[in-house]
């Protein structure tokens, strides 16, 4: 749960979009699709994983 | 911790986010979920102070009160922080339907509190 959490995810989706534009250009829009979906679904494991640590945190401080 | 940190990753999110706005429109929906996270990660460890302070300090009335009273500010951080990320990115009926869930959970908390102080209440009446 620190700041470089931030720049990974940054990261992951300015390497998507730079990916996704080279495919469609070179004229493979499914794998441009395939690269876009595959980019989503590791950020959402990662996004996912920190939102339950916080809720888990939060629960035990306040012992909802 | 102190209050540059927090605003410090409150521009960093806010920076990357229009970044990533600019490419990929959802990317900047999980950035901002990433700091506000962070952000509010960081500011438990100063609330878990203040609750063992208020926890020394309520043990004189041995109730549930001050259980409750616990319980209902963490619902309202959560709430919070899940309708301003709404809020944020145009969705305000989404907001509206977490206001309005954390609204009744806290209100279905309070009822003992509430029934508490009315039957001490009608006590004090003539």
């Amino acid at each position: 749960m620190n700041i470089d959490l931030l720049f990974k995810i940054a990261g992951i989706g300015i390497l998507v979009a730079v990916l996704h534009q080279v495919l469609t250009k070179a004229g493979r829009e499914d794998q441009a699709m395939m690269t876009t979906l595959a980019g989503i679904v590791i950020v959402l494991t990662v996004v996912v994983k920190e939102i339950s640590t916080l809720f888990e945190t939060v629960r035990t401080v306040f012992n909802l | 911790m102190d209050i540059l940190k927090i605003i410090g990753i409150g521009f960093l999110t806010l920076i990357v986010s229009i970044i990533l706005k600019e490419y990929k429109k959802e990317y900047a929906i999980y950035c901002v979920l990433i700091g506000g996270a962070i952000i509010i990660f960081f500011s438990l460890e100063t609330i878990n102070s203040i609750i063992k302070f208020i926890k020394e300090f309520s043990l004189k009335y041995n109730n549930g009160f001050i259980e409750v009273l616990l319980k209902i500010t963490g619902i309202s951080i959560l709430t919070e922080y899940a309708v301003s990320i709404c809020k944020d990115s145009g969705e305000s009926s989404i907001a509206n339907k977490i206001d309005f869930g954390g609204k009744i959970i806290v209100i279905s908390m309070s009822i003992p509190i509430i029934s508490n102080t009315l039957s001490s209440l009608t006590q004090l009446l003539p």
